[in-house]
C-alpha cells in the first residue's frame, strides 16, 4: 500500500500526524492538571500564575479525602464490616455499579440488539420508535416519576436505584442493534437451516460476530454511570451509599470549593475507567466485516 | 425499512409465530427494565405535562395551558436557539472531526492507536466535573491560560472575559463539549475503519482509485451504520447539553447560554414548576425525535 | 477474558448481598431519625458532628441519628426529590432561612414556635416567624454577612486613611476614594461585582442597596422594592467607578479565590468561615468590613441558620427529632459548643462563647448593624434568578441611571409577579 502513496500523500499525513499529536497533549492536559493539582498545597492550587510542576508534592488533599468521612466496608444483615475511608467505600459503590450495569446492560442489549435487527416480529417498527423516542426525552423530566417509583420499591438510597434505570436506557441496544444490521442475514439463516437452535445461533454465531459492538457498550454503559451524576444525586443519600463524585461535593462548604480535594478524588476515580477502558481496547479491534451491508 | 429478505422465506404460519416468541424473548429481559423504569417514567412526564404540577399539593389538570405558556414565553425560545446553534455545529464538526483523527490514528502502528484512542477518550473518563473546573480556569477573565497564550502571542490586545462576554460564551460551551464528546465516535470509527472489507479497497487501489477516492467510494459507505449511530447519539448529546451549562454559567451571560435543558431543570428542580418543565421536555423530545427519524431516512437512502 | 469476567461476577455477587440488604435493620425498641445538614462552618465535618450524637446517645440512648451531609451545589435539588418521592429527612439543618420557609408555606415543616429557647434575641425570632406566628426553623446562630479588604494592598495604596478602624465602616464616598486610590497604584481589579449565578448574591445585595440607601424589599416583606432611584444611583456609581467591574462569568466562590490569590483587592462575599476556611492560603491581612454607606450607618444583610423538622407524618420520629434539637439547643454549655462548631455567632447571649477567639471578636463588631431580614419575601427564588440576571444586564449597558432604573423595573416587576403568584 505505501508504495502506492504519492510524495503528496505522505506530506499529507505527516502533517496530519502532527496536528493530532498536538490536539491529544490538549487532551491530556485536563488530566496532567488534575494529577498535578491533587498533589498542590491549596495556595498553588489557588495561585494567579499557573504552577506548571508543584513545587512540593503533598499528599495533604488525599489525606483529606479519606480522614473527613468513614462507612462501613460492608452490612450483610447486622454484621458490619470494619470501618473504612468514605472515600474508599464510595469508590466500592461506584465500581460496583457501573460493573453491574455494565454486565447486566451488555447481556439484555445484546439479546434486544439481536432480535431487533434480525428478527421479524409484530411491533419492531413501533418498538424501535420507542426506543429512539426513549432516548430523546431528557432524563430530568423523568426523574420524578422515578424517584416515587423506586421509593414505592423501597429502592431508595439503595444502588439499584442507580442501576436500575441505567439498564433500561436503550442506548446499548440502540448500539448493539446498529452494530447487528450490519451482519449479512445470510450467515444467521445457514445456521438455522443446519438446525441449531436460536440460543445457539445467538451464542455460537451473532455473538462473536457483533463483540466489537458490545465491547463499544461495556465501556460506554460503565463511563455512563460512573458520571451519572444527576441520577446518583437524586437517588442516594446515605453516606455509605454514596458514589465517589457525589461524595466528594458534599464536602465542599459554602462559597468555598476545595479544588485539591475535588482533583484528588478524580484522579482517583478516573483510575478503574482507565482499567477498564484498557482491559475493553482489545475488543474494538476483533471485529469481522461490522457494517459490510449497505444499511 | 430492509428488504424483507428473511420474511420472504418465512411462509408457514407456524414459523411466523416461532420467530415472534424468539424475538420476544430474547427481548424479554430487556423489556422488563424499559418498560418498567423508562417508558413508564416517561408516559407519567407526558401525562404530568398537562398538570399544574408543583411540590405540595395535587396536580391540577389544566389541558394544554403549560404548551401555551411556552409558546409566549421568550427564554423558552432565546433557549431553543441556543440549544439548536450547539446542535447545528458541534454535530457535524464532532463528527467530521472523530472521523478524521480516526482515520488519522488507525494507520498508525497498533501500540500507537490504542494510546491515543486512550487519550481523546480521557476527557469523557475524567468525568465532566473535574474537567470542567480546568476549563474553567483556562477561560478565566483574570488569569486564564487563553488570554495570557493570546496576550504573548499578539492576538489580543487586552484579556477577553470568554465565559461573561455574550460574544463569545457559547462559543467556548460548543468547545468544551466537543472535547468531551469526541471521545466515543472516535472509538467506534477507528473499529469501523479497522472492519472495512480489505479486499474492496485493494481492489479499488489496483483500479487506479486515488487514497482519497478509495475513503469516499469504498470505506465511506461501509461505515454508515456507525455513522448513523454516531450522528443520532451525537444530537441527542448536544440537545441534552446540561452539566456545563450549570457549572460553567447558569445560562447567562443574558441568556447566551441558555439552553433548553438548563432551563427545564431551572423550572423544575428551582421553581419547582413541575408540569411546566415536563411540558418542555416533551417538546424538545419531538424534536429530537423528529431529527432522528430525518437521520435515518438519509441514512438508509445513502 | 472468561475467568476476568467469572471472577468481576463472582466479586459483584459478594459485594451485592452487601448493598442490597443495606437499608438498615433497626433496633426494634429505638426511633431512628434523620438529620441532614448543609455545610455550617464544621457541621460538614464529621467528627464533630459524630461527637454531639455521641453526646446526645448517652442521655438518649434510644434514639439512633443517622446525618447526612448537603453541599450548597446540589444539596437544594437532592432535598426538594427527597420531598417529593416522600423521603423527606427528619430534621434539616439550613443555611439562611432560604428553603425552610418556602417549605414551610406548603405545610412540610412542623411549627416550632414553643422550642424557641428562653433569652433569644427579640429580632432573631421576629425574622424566623412568619405572619402566622410560626416558626419552622429554629434559630442556631447567625452572621452578618460583609465584605473584607485586602490590609497591605489598601495599605500600599494609601487608601487605609478612608477606613473607619474603630468600627469597620466606611462612608460611600471615602469608598470610591479608596478603590479610586487602589485602581491608582496599579491594581485593575480592585473589586467586581460578580453575577455568574446566585452563589453569594447576598454580598451584591448589600452592597448595591448600601451604598446610596437603597432598599430590597419592603419591611411587611411582601413585595420587592429595589427599583429605586437610590438603588440606579449606586449601580451607574459602580459601573462608572474605575477599578471596579461586573463580571458575569465569576459567581462568589470564584471572587473569593480571587481574592484569597490576591487578584482582587476586595470581596464582596465574606464572614468569618471564609477567613477560617482559607487561612492557610491567604498570604495577606484580611481587613473585614461593613458595606460602605452614605452616612456611615450600614444595614448589614444577616444570615440566620437553624433547624427545621419535617413533617413526615410520624409522631415518635417527631418527638425523637425535638428531643435531639432541644438537646443540642437548651442547655448552655451545649449550645456553646454547637454555636462554636458553625463558626458563626450566637443568637442569644451565652457565656464561653468563642472565649478568647480574638477572629470571632472582631467580626462580632458587625452584628449591631445587622438590617431587615428579608430573605423570607414571597417569590424568593425567582427574586434571587432576577437579581443577578439585572446585573447582567446593566454591566453590560451604558451605564446612565435611566437605563439601569428601567433594567431594576424589569426585574422587580418579574420578581413581585412571582411573589403575588405564590
Amino acid at each position: 500500500m505505501n508504495n502506492l502513496t504519492s510524495n503528496k500523500g505522505r506530506v499529507y499525513y505527516i502533517i496530519c500526524y502532527v496536528l493530532v499529536f498536538l490536539i491529544a497533549l490538549t487532551f491530556l492536559f485536563p488530566l496532567y492538571w488534575i494529577i498535578t493539582g491533587s498533589f498542590k498545597v491549596k495556595q498553588e492550587i489557588l495561585s494567579a500564575t499557573p504552577v506548571w510542576i508543584p513545587t512540593q508534592w503533598v499528599t495533604t488533599n488525599f489525606e483529606n479525602l479519606f480522614a473527613k468521612r468513614s462507612a462501613p466496608l460492608f452490612e450483610i444483615g447486622s454484621l458490619v464490616g470494619p470501618t473504612i475511608p468514605g472515600a474508599l467505600r464510595w469508590l466500592l459503590n461506584t465500581v460496583f455499579m457501573s460493573a453491574v450495569s455494565m454486565l447486566v446492560t451488555c447481556l439484555t442489549a445484546a439479546m434486544a440488539g439481536y432480535a431487533l435487527a434480525k428478527k421479524r416480529f409484530y411491533g419492531r417498527t413501533i418498538l424501535f420508535s420507542l426506543i429512539v423516542a426513549a432516548m430523546a426525552l431528557p432524563k430530568q423530566v423523568i426523574l420524578i416519576p422515578l424517584l416515587r417509583e423506586m421509593s414505592s420499591l423501597h429502592l431508595y438510597d439503595t444502588i439499584w436505584a442507580v442501576i436500575i434505570p441505567i439498564i433500561g436506557w436503550p442506548f446499548g441496544v440502540f448500539l448493539i442493534r446498529q452494530f447487528a444490521e450490519g451482519i449479512p442475514t445470510e450467515m444467521v439463516e445457514a445456521c438455522r437451516i443446519d438446525g441449531a437452535s436460536e440460543w445457539r445461533t445467538f451464542t455460537d454465531v451473532m455473538f462473536p460476530m457483533i463483540k466489537p459492538g458490545v465491547g463499544a457498550c461495556a465501556i460506554f454503559t460503565f463511563i455512563n454511570s460512573w458520571n451519572d451524576y444527576f441520577m446518583q444525586l437524586i437517588m442516594l443519600t446515605s453516606t455509605k451509599n454514596l458514589t465517589i463524585s457525589l461524595g466528594i461535593a458534599t464536602m465542599q462548604g459554602e462559597n468555598s470549593t476545595d479544588f485539591g480535594l475535588i482533583m484528588a478524588g478524580s484522579a482517583l476515580a478516573s483510575v478503574p475507567i482507565i482499567i477498564v477502558f484498557i482491559i475493553f481496547q482489545k475488543y474494538f479491534t476483533k471485529g469481522i466485516t461490522m457494517g459490510a451491508v449497505k444499511g | 425499512m430492509k428488504p424483507r429478505t428473511s420474511a420472504g422465506r418465512l411462509t408457514s404460519r407456524s414459523l411466523v409465530l416461532h420467530e415472534n416468541v424468539a424475538a420476544y424473548l430474547f427481548l424479554l429481559p430487556f423489556l422488563i427494565f424499559f418498560v418498567g423504569f423508562v417508558l413508564y417514567p416517561m408516559f407519567m412526564c407526558v401525562y404530568t405535562s398537562f398538570f399544574d404540577a408543583t411540590m405540595g399539593r395535587e396536580d391540577i389538570f389544566i389541558a394544554f395551558a403549560n404548551y401555551k405558556e411556552l409558546f409566549n414565553d421568550e427564554v423558552f425560545w432565546i433557549a431553543l436557539k441556543n440549544t439548536l446553534v450547539i446542535v447545528l455545529v458541534s454535530v457535524p464538526v464532532t463528527c467530521a472531526f472523530s472521523l478524521w483523527v480516526a482515520s488519522v490514528i488507525s494507520k498508525m502502528p497498533i501500540a500507537a492507536t490504542s494510546v491515543f484512542r486512550c487519550i481523546f477518550y480521557l476527557p469523557v473518563v475524567t468525568g465532566s466535573v473535574a474537567v470542567t473546573m480546568v476549563w474553567k480556569w483556562m477561560f478565566n477573565n483574570y488569569y486564564g491560560i487563553f488570554n495570557y497564550l493570546g496576550q504573548n502571542m499578539g492576538l489580543i490586545d487586552k484579556p477577553i472575559n470568554w465565559l461573561g462576554d455574550t460574544r463569545y460564551a457559547l462559543g467556548c460551551i460548543i468547545l468544551i463539549l466537543l472535547t468531551t464528546s469526541v471521545g466515543q465516535p472516535i472509538v467506534l470509527y477507528v473499529s469501523a475503519l479497522d472492519n472495512v472489507d480489505k479486499s474492496l479497497v485493494e481492489a479499488a487501489e489496483v483500479d487506479g482509485a486515488t487514497p482519497f477516492q478509495a475513503f469516499w467510494k469504498v470505506k465511506w459507505p461501509q461505515m454508515m451504520p456507525t455513522t448513523l449511530y454516531i450522528l443520532v447519539i451525537t444530537t441527542i448529546n448536544s440537545f441534552q447539553c446540561f452539566a456545563l451549562i450549570q457549572l460553567l454559567t447558569s445560562g447567562g451571560p443574558k441568556n447566551s447560554t441558555m439552553t433548553i435543558m438548563y432551563y427545564i431543570y431551572y423550572n423544575a428542580f428551582k421553581l419547582y414548576r413541575y408540569g411546566y418543565g415536563n411540558a418542555m421536555g416533551v417538546i424538545l423530545a419531538i424534536i429530537i425525535a423528529i431529527l432522528s427519524a430525518v437521520q435515518f431516512r438519509l441514512g438508509r437512502e445513502k | 477474558m472468561k475467568k476476568i469476567l467469572a471472577i468481576a461476577l463472582a466479586l459483584c455477587m459478594i459485594f451485592a448481598q452487601a448493598v442490597v440488604v443495606a437499608p438498615t435493620a433497626e433496633a426494634a425498641d429505638g426511633v431512628t431519625i434523620s438529620l441532614w445538614t448543609y455545610p455550617i462552618g464544621k457541621w460538614t465535618d464529621e467528627a464533630t458532628v459524630k461527637g454531639f450524637i455521641e453526646e446526645f446517645n448517652a442521655v438518649h440512648p434510644e434514639i439512633n441519628v443517622v446525618v447526612e451531609y448537603l453541599d450548597y451545589t446540589n444539596g437544594d435539588d437532592k432535598v426538594n426529590t427527597a420531598i417529593e418521592g416522600g423521603n423527606a429527612p427528619d430534621i434539616i439543618m439550613e443555611g439562611p432561612e432560604r428553603l425552610i420557609a418556602n417549605w414551610g408555606a406548603k405545610g412540610l415543616m412542623l411549627d416550632l414556635a414553643d422550642m424557641v429557647p428562653e433569652g433569644t434575641y427579640e429580632g432573631v425570632v421576629s425574622s424566623c416567624t412568619n405572619a402566622e406566628g410560626a416558626v419552622y426553623e429554629l434559630p442556631v446562630c447567625m452572621t452578618a454577612h460583609c465584605m473584607a479588604i485586602n490590609y497591605e494592598a489598601f495599605e500600599a495604596a494609601d487608601a487605609l486613611q478612608y477606613i473607619f478602624f474603630f468600627n469597620h465602616t466606611a462612608t460611600t464616598e471615602n469608598f470610591f476614594k479608596a478603590v479610586q486610590a487602589v485602581y491608582d497604584a496599579g491594581s485593575p481589579y480592585v473589586g467586581t461585582v460578580y453575577c455568574g449565578g446566585q452563589g453569594g448574591d447576598q454580598g451584591t445585595r448589600a452592597l448595591v442597596t448600601n451604598l446610596y440607601g437603597g432598599t430590597y424589599a419592603n419591611p411587611e416583606h411582601t413585595e420587592y422594592t429595589y427599583a429605586s432611584e437610590e438603588n440606579a444611583k449606586a449601580l451607574a456609581a459602580l459601573c462608572a467607578q474605575d477599578g471596579i467591574t461586573f463580571d458575569p462569568s465569576i459567581v462568589a466562590s470564584d471572587e473569593i479565590q480571587n481574592f484569597v490569590n490576591g487578584t482582587f483587592q476586595m470581596a464582596f462575599c465574606w464572614n468569618a468561615t471564609q477567613e477560617v476556611n482559607n487561612a492557610d492560603a491567604l498570604t495577606f491581612d484580611v481587613f473585614p468590613m461593613a458595606f460602605p454607606a452614605e452616612d456611615g450607618v450600614p444595614s448589614l444583610q444577616g444570615g440566620i441558620w437553624g433547624y427545621g423538622i419535617f413533617d413526615n407524618k410520624d409522631e415518635a420520629r417527631a418527638e425523637a427529632a425535638k428531643t435531639f434539637i432541644k438537646f443540642l439547643v437548651d442547655d448552655d454549655a451545649e449550645y456553646a459548643k454547637v454555636v462554636e462548631a458553625t463558626n458563626f455567632q450566637p443568637v442569644r447571649d451565652v457565656e464561653g462563647v468563642y472565649e478568647g477567639n480574638e477572629l470571632m471578636a472582631e467580626y462580632a463588631l458587625m452584628n449591631p448593624m445587622m438590617g431587615d431580614y428579608y430573605q423570607i419575601t414571597k417569590g424568593w427564588t425567582q427574586a434571587r434568578t432576577e437579581w443577578w440576571n439585572m446585573l447582567q444586564r446593566v454591566g453590560d449597558s451604558d451605564g446612565s441611571a435611566e437605563t439601569i432604573l428601567a433594567e431594576l423595573q424589569t426585574a422587580q416587576d418579574a420578581a413581585n409577579a412571582a411573589a403575588a403568584a405564590e
